[in-house]
């Protein structure tokens, strides 16, 4: 509490001297709860999350955040950036993470090159999916959201931003290594030091903003599959067995969206297709669309969204009785067929914080349960999600 | 009558908001080497998407603290916002860590002293406000 009262009082302090401070720090946050009607599985944010909700119990472990940030702008072109988050990880802690960590130098408007740990720019309007007052939603749609576990990488980007053609055309490149482990039915996946790479195009005219994303991960590690791929060798089965590393292998991500936003109109849709060289995981296509209508302080939206993946002709055939079938479960395990139908409203209750209620009906296909913790083989892929917060920054 | 009464009760009415609202116009510092600057310019300065003047000076924006009502009639006028959609907007920037807001200072006296010390810097105020400090070079139409 005294803590607490510290860093208000500090907060203060630089608030009141802002005219142009050199040094800021800030901070936002999510109190949230949410609860899953199906008691046949799991539901989580992303996968980067062990555990999830079920069973209509309430629960704050998918959504509740806090970060803090720290700035120091050095001179007019150098500024530092620090940023923690505290939130679930993938060994079920909530210990703060170095989020952001960063350099950026602005030679010109034009031109803006960051070094250190940086955001994985996958949203169109931030780089951040932790924010959650800034976006009008509960959490970023999972269908869409929840294979991208990567919310950072150590690494550089370079940024240019130009007039053209009566919009802003915006081109950033971004390098670096992964930094993340993420969870998932086989343990703990640590994908640290995998490169990753990719360029975002943006173009902004009036009300419309367009974009355009390509980006790679070529992985550093395997998956814990050893307990599989020991008896496929053992057996004889050597494509069988590479079909499960993801060491070397790379994933490709490509997405394009569009938004339209004017005066209290909000309309945006994205869509995305992740390739893998891994066997073990299989391609797949998501998209979603989100609309919103202010009405004063109180924004209703509806939202719709869906993932779907295709399942690999290419695998080897492992026939002999029991590995052979089991193989074939495995690899079929990794299979995503789901919809969502969302229906929410905001309210910007008073400054810097809002509530939000959502309510999200979930529709998996039968079998392709692969995006949620522990569900059962007989999940009818049905649940509901009914999810409540507040949103604050400060 | 009664049409009459209530359609003169009207119009004092319309009148009289006219006249409350005073127009509102964006300044430069008169070395900023603009004369003019256009709706686009305006919103990608202050909304922090591209921050160049068209002389090539790197633009300083400056807000007014959300005391007073300048600063909501600005962004509504400006983009149709609300000033929750604006900071929304902004912490969406700040903690991605992409680009800052303008400078908040607390009254138009401190706007116009920082527009005045700064080549390029703007601000938005009402037209009765400006003085010899500044240049208008943008007009908005509430």
């Amino acid at each position: 509490m005294a803590a607490s009262l510290l860093v208000c009082a500090f907060i203060g302090h630089v608030h009141a001297q802002s005219d142009a401070p050199a040094f800021s720090l800030r901070g936002f946050g999510t109190l949230g709860l949410a609860r899953s009607s199906s008691d046949q599985a799991e539901f989580v944010r992303d996968l980067s999350q062990p555990v999830g909700i079920k069973n209509g119990q309430w629960s704050g472990r998918i959504d509740s955040i806090f970060g803090l940030q720290a700035s120091w702008r050095v001179t007019t072109e150098l500024e530092l950036v620090g940023q923690a988050v505290s939130r679930l990880h993938y060994d079920r802690s909530h210990n703060p993470e170095l989020m952001w960590a960063f350099a950026k130098w602005e030679p010109d408007p034009r031109l803006a090159l960051r070094l250190g740990r940086i955001g994985a720019d996958f949203m169109m309007l931030a780089d951040s999916r932790l924010v959650g007052y800034s976006y009008l939603t509960v959490r970023p749609p999972a269908d869409f959201f929840g294979p991208l576990f990567f919310s950072h990488f150590d690494g550089a980007d370079a940024a240019v931003t130009l007039p053209a053609a009566g919009g802003l055309a915006h081109l950033k490149a971004f390098a670096g290594r992964t930094h993340e482990k993420a969870a998932g039915g086989l343990g703990v996946w640590d994908t640290s030091g995998s490169p990753v790479a990719g360029l975002v195009f943006d173009y902004t005219r009036g009300p419309w903003q367009l974009r355009a994303q390509a980006a790679r991960i070529r992985f550093a590690a395997d998956m814990n599959t050893g307990f599989l791929e020991a008896p496929l060798l053992a057996s004889g089965f050597p494509e069988a067995a590479a079909s499960l590393q993801t060491k070397d292998k790379t994933t490709r991500y490509l997405s394009a969206g569009l938004v339209y936003d004017r005066g209290p109109l909000l309309v945006q849709g994205m869509l995305n297709r992740i390739r893998h060289e891994a066997q073990v995981f299989e391609d797949s296509h998501a998209g979603y669309v989100l609309a919103a209508y202010r009405l004063g302080r109180v924004t209703p939206f509806v939202g719709m969204s869906r993932w779907k993946s295709k399942s690999r002709d290419d695998l080897p055939a492992v026939p002999v009785p029991v590995l052979g079938d089991y193989y074939r479960l495995f690899m079929a395990g990794g299979a995503v067929d789901r919809t969502t139908y969302t229906l929410g409203v905001r309210w910007d209750f008073q400054r810097d914080m809002a509530f939000k209620l959502q309510w999200d009906t979930v529709r998996a296909g039968a079998g392709a349960s692969f995006s949620f913790p522990n569900a059962n083989p007989a999940w009818d892929g049905k649940t509901e999600v009914l999810s409540v917060t507040l949103d604050f920054v400060f | 009558m009664m049409r009459v009464l209530l359609a003169m009760i009207f119009s004092a009415f319309v009148w009289g908001a006219a006249e409350a609202r005073a127009e509102l116009v964006v300044v430069v510092n008169p070395q900023s080497g603009i004369e003019r600057l256009g709706e686009d310019d305006v919103i990608n300065i202050f909304l922090g998407r591209y921050r160049r003047l068209p002389s090539g000076l790197a633009a300083e924006p400056v807000d007014i603290a959300d005391g007073s009502s300048l600063r909501a009639r600005f962004y509504r006028s400006l983009v149709n916002k609300s000033l929750p959609e604006i900071n929304a907007y902004w912490a969406r920037l700040v903690f991605s860590g992409k680009t800052r807001p303008p400078h908040t200072v607390g009254s138009v006296e401190e706007a116009l002293r920082f527009v005045a010390s700064q080549p390029g810097g703007l601000a938005y105020l009402e037209r009765a406000q400006v003085d010899r400090r500044v240049k208008i070079v943008f007009e908005l139409a509430e």
